[in-house]
């Protein structure tokens, strides 16, 4: 039984194992050209190339600080007005069928006239991301607060809390699940509109890298940066999810 | 009048922002440039109509939306049952689509290009795994989440695993299936146009897009992101309302 058990988590390994495999062994096969479908172990070598030479994590570091700066400003912009939304009526009332109409424009349908409004430069990237994380943050705030039972404040009511005490101990504890799956939805899809937007416009970048090995017909370069770009998605929703976890374990639902 | 204000305060903040748009749009050249004026809109959208091209790239899109759903759904249902329904292909299949899975649809198209071209048929593949992926994952749920209760009842009537799966397990897991399929209805609209910017070959909205950033013809993009955001949001709203209706002898929660 003990050795079952330490095989049982094993098994989760054939499939990939056994697609690499396969991938190897019709590379070396030579069925397709060598240049078309690379072998596994080149793309490893240009992997550990492009990670000694630094050029990966140069276009890393870029493409991470745009994500850092647009998820920014579009998560904490998207946060305040997703509170004010909630929070008054007349907020709402003015806002509401502006917002949820540029809500269902998707961003990457923006990106051509975003690159003829601000240019290809730095600005439009971090204005395009900031634009992606802005939409969910603020939705998720918005319906968070809205989905607070009343008779939580019926409650502080009868023990006469003041205000800070409320929104520390009653609000915020009941909102900030949801805003905090906001967060990481919009986190995940900010990556992906910035490598996209990195794809058709950039100078730098782990998009611009694929995009430019790709015209160079370099397949091993373009699927170190598919795998690294997937790597790097899951990274960051694991880490909000350990997040959420970490911090919501009292709640039983 | 005051009333009348309080129906139409929504709409005071888009119409601000169009007078905004047209007041600089004819500050000077380069406010025109950016920021076409309304009329030239109107214009252009006349011109499309007019000579069809509005109406053949629109059908190009959504008939390639179409059949990538189409093909989406139906793999996409057939491998979240069968990874359901057999402990051994859950074991076998699931790491293998779950890594595979964290890689963003957009970054499969640099690959995807460089292996089958840019024509029709890459943009039905991007669109059917784009769909693929929501599919499998509700369609598991659903049919993971069977309560308990209706297995066992199955099991009293002696049901053989045809009636199980026909007469218990489907109907139960149809809602998850179908909340999946919204979700993908959304998904499929956002990649088929994203496809057509990066692999701008033949037909479609996103290519109509491209050829306009080229010309910088502010307006036909302007056209082309309301006609997107138009075409998703009726196509969200026709399909809550199919399934609200298809799904209606069902209590809801």
């Amino acid at each position: 039984m003990p050795t079952h058990r330490l095989l049982n988590p094993l098994t989760w390994l054939i499939s990939p194992l056994a697609l690499l495999a396969l991938w190897g062994l019709v590379a070396d096969a030579g069925i397709f050209p060598r240049n078309l479908l690379v072998p596994p172990t080149q793309v490893l070598h240009t992997f550990e190339d492009l990670v000694a030479s630094g050029e990966l994590l140069e276009h890393l570091r870029n493409s991470l600080s745009r994500l850092g700066l647009g998820f920014g400003i579009g998560s904490l912009c998207g946060l305040a007005f997703g509170i004010l939304m909630a929070l008054s009526k007349q907020v709402e009332a003015y806002c509401s069928p502006l917002f949820h109409t540029l809500r269902q424009i998707p961003s990457i349908a923006l990106i051509p006239m975003f690159v003829l409004l601000f240019g290809i430069d730095e600005t439009f990237k971090i204005i395009i991301v900031a634009k992606t994380a802005f939409f969910p943050v603020a939705l998720a705030a918005s319906e968070g607060i809205k989905a607070i039972p009343r008779s939580y404040f019926e409650v502080a009511d009868v023990y006469r809390l003041r205000w800070p005490t409320l929104v520390r101990e009653i609000a915020l504890p009941a909102a900030v699940p949801s805003i905090i799956t906001g967060f990481r939805i919009s986190l995940t899809r900010a990556w992906v509109v910035l490598v996209a937007t990195e794809l058709l416009a950039a100078d730098s970048g782990l998009g611009q890298m694929i995009e430019m090995s790709r015209q160079m017909l370099r397949i091993d370069v373009v699927m170190v940066g598919v795998i690294v770009t997937g790597v790097i998605g899951f990274a960051l929703d694991f880490s909000f999810r350990q997040l959420e976890q970490r911090l919501f374990r009292w709640q039983t639902r | 009048m005051p009333r009348l204000l309080g129906k139409y305060r929504g709409l005071l903040l888009p119409l601000l922002l169009v007078g905004g748009w047209e007041y600089l749009s004819r500050q000077d050249a380069a406010g025109a440039y950016a920021f076409v004026p309304l009329s030239s809109i109107g214009a252009a959208l006349l011109e499309l109509l007019g000579n069809g091209e509005l109406l053949v790239n629109l059908a190009a899109s959504l008939a390639r939306t179409s059949s990538g759903l189409a093909l989406g759904i139906l793999f996409g249902v057939a491998l979240g049952v069968w990874m359901a329904l057999s402990p051994l292909a859950n074991r076998l299949i699931g790491p293998l689509f779950h890594s595979i899975r964290q890689v963003p649809m957009l970054g499969w198209i640099p690959l995807i290009a460089m292996w089958f071209g840019n024509g029709e048929f890459s943009k039905v593949l991007i669109v059917t795994l784009a769909a693929l992926y929501p599919m499998v994952l509700n369609t598991y749920q659903g049919f993971v989440h069977v309560e308990q209760r209706y297995r066992e009842v199955a099991q009293v009537l002696v049901l053989s695993r045809p009636q199980q799966f026909v007469h218990v397990l489907l109907p139960a897991a149809l809602p998850s299936i179908a909340s999946g399929a919204l979700q993908t209805l959304a998904f499929a609209w956002v990649t088929t146009v994203g496809s057509e910017l990066f692999l701008s070959s033949g037909a479609g909205l996103g290519n109509l897009m491209m050829n306009a950033e080229a010309g910088s013809r502010m307006e036909v993009i302007m056209l082309s992101v309301l006609c997107i955001g138009l075409c998703g949001y009726l196509m969200n709203l026709l399909f809550t309302r199919l399934s609200r209706h298809l799904l209606r002898w069902r209590a809801t929660r």
